[in-house]
């Protein structure tokens, strides 16, 4: 095979260090690891999939080629931004604009002799089941709640007889990050973990649109009410600097009329795109603990995490390590529908809105079922025309107190169980 | 398109980390210097991870060739660098990274540096120290750096193992980034809050006198002090203390609700636990207060001692209350209230500010020195954090090996055979090996696997000689952990991992980051990781 050809031609001497680790036993290794040039080739041989090129995803590129990895495929559908460059050590100024996956992919390749990266310029949700199952590992170093939940529940889905595809998942957030090792259907899954992110509290839309107090409130403002009303349908470009400007200079001038101090560009930019701190010292310690898990999974040269790592360190340097528990009514890898109260007397409307308020259930397009029947369907056309009307009514003429309702998502590869029991 | 405010290409560059220590510490880093020693992985990628936030400069000393181990652990090098000087070949793939950044290399060893041109270390600002270096010489460096105030890192990664050790004299810090730093100051408002409570809120409960949109729009504050005037005025004077009483005052608040929806209301509810506090100095700050550089000020003492003796002598002058840091949080309001609330907290802040920076001058003058040497938004910045700064006083490796050893915290982790002190103790062991006279090519334990039993042997052999050497009482049951940590640190054979190399690397390089920008809180002193449990851990050592 071409990778062993590859192995051969370079000095046994590179892999010295790596080696010692793998024809080694170490006191804390697993009965079943047979130390020699069977964990070796393994390595070698293992097909590895790196889901994101940007922060966390250039780190993990690295760290897998150096790791031993030899066939690696990544997937990203971003290209590359000026704001990368302050971490994404693989990207310089000349290659703003061009794919992130595939500008990654030629530089690890060029710098690590041997290693075969594979690049998909393209979404995760392109790709099928067969393309997901020739992976023994998936890594992914991802910033969107959405792809996480698809690639989490496509391999949750993938479990048979013979497939079992453990996913390592890294996040950042300024000084804070953490990695994790889902064995899908085995330990609990990022669904199962959903309920740990903050939700999301929205500014009432009357603040916005007559007491704005804060900066952000102008922002938004400028965005959600004026934006609309002035230009359309146009859609906002987070990304086009005469888009983001137009916003900075109408929301400056709300600031201005209300006494509000502190609207600036940077700010509007950060309300607008929702963006997060990043920085390359939390990326290299995320990355590098997930690679840590690849390399302990793939070979079992010493036991993997089980199953969550979170990292602080913004105050001192502080981990907290521990086995999340798996969730019997976890949609995604559970079996059981949760539970969810409702007012009998508020509209189907009302609960699509507040729907949107918790994390697992916040969905682009959600479509709504008892087991008898359609309650709202976004598509085809004809029918979102035909439920429509129930968005008006109220809950109890639509169900009743131990229905399940259904909620499904084309973002979604799976359904949202749900058993209603109405407040009094 | 130039928009007044736009970004500077930097700052579109930058924007991601300028956006958590902002334009003075990107300007602090980029006036830096960090020497590394050895480019190991570890060093290298410290360095990656300081050169792409846009470090000043660093020099890298280092006298080995690059061999072919090294391209399997080392990301900055590559084939065509085999044979070549190590020190030159990293630097020139790390400036790679970063046009703005400025890479040095001397092809040499830190000892030879030590004994002909010590003088050159003043330069640096951090210095790292990585790979195998014997003992003598981090002793060495420790006793020329400590004193000069440079911080010192000493980084050791082995296998799964790594520990980064941190010697740093004195470090205050006034930018913590506190979650909040909120102080209403419902206990004790100045007299402008309370002129607007009378003006707004005295007649909260009249519906003659109030309308019921003026009602649901009372920002929550002044509904607040409002309510407490009316307790006060049934509780001898006192607000609510006790945590039953607090219940009691969230009952009367409810009842003044003119509508159950009253989101201000239930914002006032909700505020009573986190903000009735009594006013107190909070125990960093207090002890910040009572140091003695703080007593007594010299000619010498530097812009933070001076400040922070302002600031008690404000305290003492206002009833023990620090200067008013001046922000309020979001709150259901109209947009003209809620402004002009905003600016009587913001006023108030200020006229304080006025005090502190008067007591500055005067302290300085008294001093014989400039009073303008300090600015004013040096002042504005510690008042506003006055109750959350934080000094740290490190402890230097010569405290920690010869002058003293803190062996309490080492026999007190001992007997877990899970915790971390083990790896401390197995890297100790192993810096004694490759520090050991007869190993002068600084051969690592488990180098070859003929040797791996006898090295194993000689680690545990170090580890009890230091253990005596610091009257630690020891059995083979409490030493299980620590055989265990010497297993994988002569499994690895002196050799890194680049996982672990590269977390090494982010952890060092983010400690770095915060001593320099004198932003967020370092380590303090020793932090260690086990990549086979994944787990830190930070000792005071
Ligand atoms: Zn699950």
């Amino acid at each position: 095979m071409a990778t062993t050809t590859v192995l051969t031609t370079e000095s046994p001497d590179r892999w010295k260090y790596l080696n010692n680790i793998l024809t080694r036993r170490g006191p804390y290794s697993d009965e079943t690891f047979e130390p020699g040039d069977e964990p070796k080739r393994f390595l070698a041989d293992l097909k590895i999939l790196v889901i994101g090129a940007g922060g966390l995803g250039c780190e993990i590129l690295k760290n897998l080629a150096l790791s031993g990895f030899r066939d690696i495929h990544v997937i990203d559908m971003d290209t590359i931004d000026i704001s990368n460059l302050n971490r994404q050590f693989l990207f310089r100024e000349a290659d703003v604009g061009k794919s992130k996956a595939e500008v990654a992919a030629a530089f690890v390749m060029k710098r690590v002799r041997g290693v075969k990266i594979t690049p998909f310029n393209c979404a995760i949700q392109d790709k099928d089941d067969e393309y997901y199952k020739q992976f023994k590992i998936v890594v992914c170093g991802l910033d969107s709640v959405e792809a996480r939940r698809w690639i989490n529940a496509t391999l949750v889905n993938l479990v048979g007889e013979e497939t079992l595809i453990p996913l390592i998942d890294g996040g950042t957030e300024g000084f804070k990050g953490q990695a994790r090792v889902i064995l899908p259907t085995i330990s609990c899954c990022y669904e199962c973990t959903l309920d740990m992110l903050t939700p999301r509290v929205a500014v009432p839309l009357c603040t916005l649109a007559s007491i704005p107090r804060q900066p952000a409130h102008c922002i938004e403002w400028a965005s959600v009410i004026q934006w609309p009303k002035e230009k359309g349908d146009l859609k906002i470009d987070m990304d086009d600097p005469e888009h983001v400007t137009w916003l900075y200079t109408k929301a400056l001038a709300r600031a201005k009329e209300f006494n509000i101090p502190g609207v600036t560009y940077a700010m509007t930019q950060g309300v607008i795109k929702n963006i997060i701190p990043a920085i390359a010292s939390t990326n290299a310690i995320v990355a590098a603990s997930c690679c840590n898990e690849a390399l302990k999974i793939a070979t079992t040269a010493s036991p993997y995490l089980d199953n969550y790592m979170m990292y602080t360190g913004d105050e001192s340097v502080y981990t907290f390590t521990f086995q999340h528990d798996k969730k019997e009514d976890c949609p995604v890898c559970g079996n059981l529908p949760q539970a969810l109260t409702v007012d009998p007397e508020s509209k189907l409307e009302q609960l699509m809105e507040k729907l949107q308020e918790r994390p697992e259930t916040t969905l682009k397009k959600p479509s709504l079922r008892t087991s008898s029947k359609s309650l709202y369907l976004q598509a085809p056309e004809q029918l979102e025309e035909r439920t429509r009307p129930n968005l008006e009514k109220k809950l109890k003429e639509l169900m009743e107190e131990g229905d399940e309702l259904s909620i499904s998502d084309p973002g979604m590869p799976f359904n949202l169980r749900f058993i209603i029991s109405f407040s009094s | 398109m130039s928009v007044p405010g736009a970004p500077t290409a930097k700052e579109k560059k930058y924007d991601r980390q300028l956006r958590l220590w902002g334009a003075g510490g990107q300007e602090a880093l980029e006036t830096a210097h960090i020497l590394l020693i050895n480019a190991t992985a570890a060093g290298s990628e410290t360095l990656k991870n300081l050169v792409l936030p846009g470090i000043g400069r660093f020099t890298i000393i280092d006298h080995a060739v690059v061999t072919d181990e090294d391209l399997g652990t080392n990301f900055f090098l590559d084939d065509s660098s085999i044979g070549l000087s190590r020190a030159q070949k990293t630097c020139e793939l790390l400036c790679e990274l970063n046009p703005e950044v400025q890479g040095h290399f001397i092809n040499d060893t830190i000892e030879n540096i030590l004994r002909s041109n010590p003088e050159k270390l003043k330069d640096f600002t951090t210095v790292v120290a990585t790979g195998d270096i014997p003992t003598a010489t981090l002793l060495s460096l420790d006793a020329i750096l400590y004193p000069l105030g440079i911080p010192l890192f000493v980084v050791k990664c082995v296998g799964f193992t790594m520990s980064c050790r941190l010697a740093l004299s004195e470090h205050p810090i006034v930018e913590t980034h506190p979650a909040s730093t909120v102080d209403l100051r419902l206990f004790n408002p100045f007299p402008e809050l309370s002129t607007l409570v009378d003006e707004k809120a005295a007649s909260m409960d009249d519906k003659e006198k109030m309308t019921t949109h003026e009602h649901d729009h009372l920002p929550y504050v002044l509904i607040l002090l409002q309510a407490l005037n009316e307790w006060k005025s049934t509780h001898g004077n006192q607000p609510p203390s006790s945590y039953p009483q607090k219940n009691e005052f969230k009952s009367l608040l409810r009842s003044k609700m003119w509508n159950a929806d009253e989101e201000n209301f239930e914002e006032a509810i909700a505020a009573v636990l986190p903000h009735f506090n009594p006013p107190s100095i909070p125990s960093e700050t207090r002890a910040i207060f009572q140091d003695e550089k703080c007593a007594n000020l010299t000619k010498e003492s530097t812009k933070f001692w001076i400040i922070a003796r302002a600031i008690k002598e404000f305290s003492e002058k206002n009833g023990g209350l620090l200067p008013l840091p001046g922000a309020l949080p979001d709150m259901k309001a109209e947009s003209k209230d809620y402004i002009r609330l905003q600016n009587i907290y913001k006023t108030k802040a200020r006229a304080d500010l006025a005090v502190v920076f008067g007591i500055v001058r005067g302290l300085l003058t008294g001093l014989g020195r400039d009073g303008g040497e300090v600015e004013e938004s040096e002042v504005e910045t510690f008042c506003k954090h006055a109750g959350y700064v934080k000094l740290i006083r490190g402890r230097s490796l010569n405290e920690e090996y010869e002058k003293s050893p803190r062996a309490q915290v080492i026999s007190n982790d001992l007997s877990d055979s899970t915790s971390l002190i083990h790896y401390y103790l197995g890297l100790r062991a192993y810096e004694a090996f490759i520090s050991d006279e007869n190993n002068t090519q600084r051969i690592a334990p488990g180098a070859e696997d003929s040797t791996v039993d006898a090295d194993t042997e000689k680690l545990n052999k170090h580890v009890t000689e230091l253990l005596d050497k610091l009257s630690i009482t020891h059995s083979p049951e409490l030493l299980e952990g620590t055989e265990k940590a010497i297993g994988e640190i002569v499994r690895a054979g002196g050799g890194e991992l680049h996982n672990i190399a590269s977390l090494t690397g982010g952890v060092a390089a983010q400690e770095i980051i915060k001593i320099i920008t004198r932003q967020y809180i370092p380590m303090d002193n020793t932090v260690l990781f086990d990549g086979i449990s994944s787990r830190t851990f930070v000792y005071k050592l």
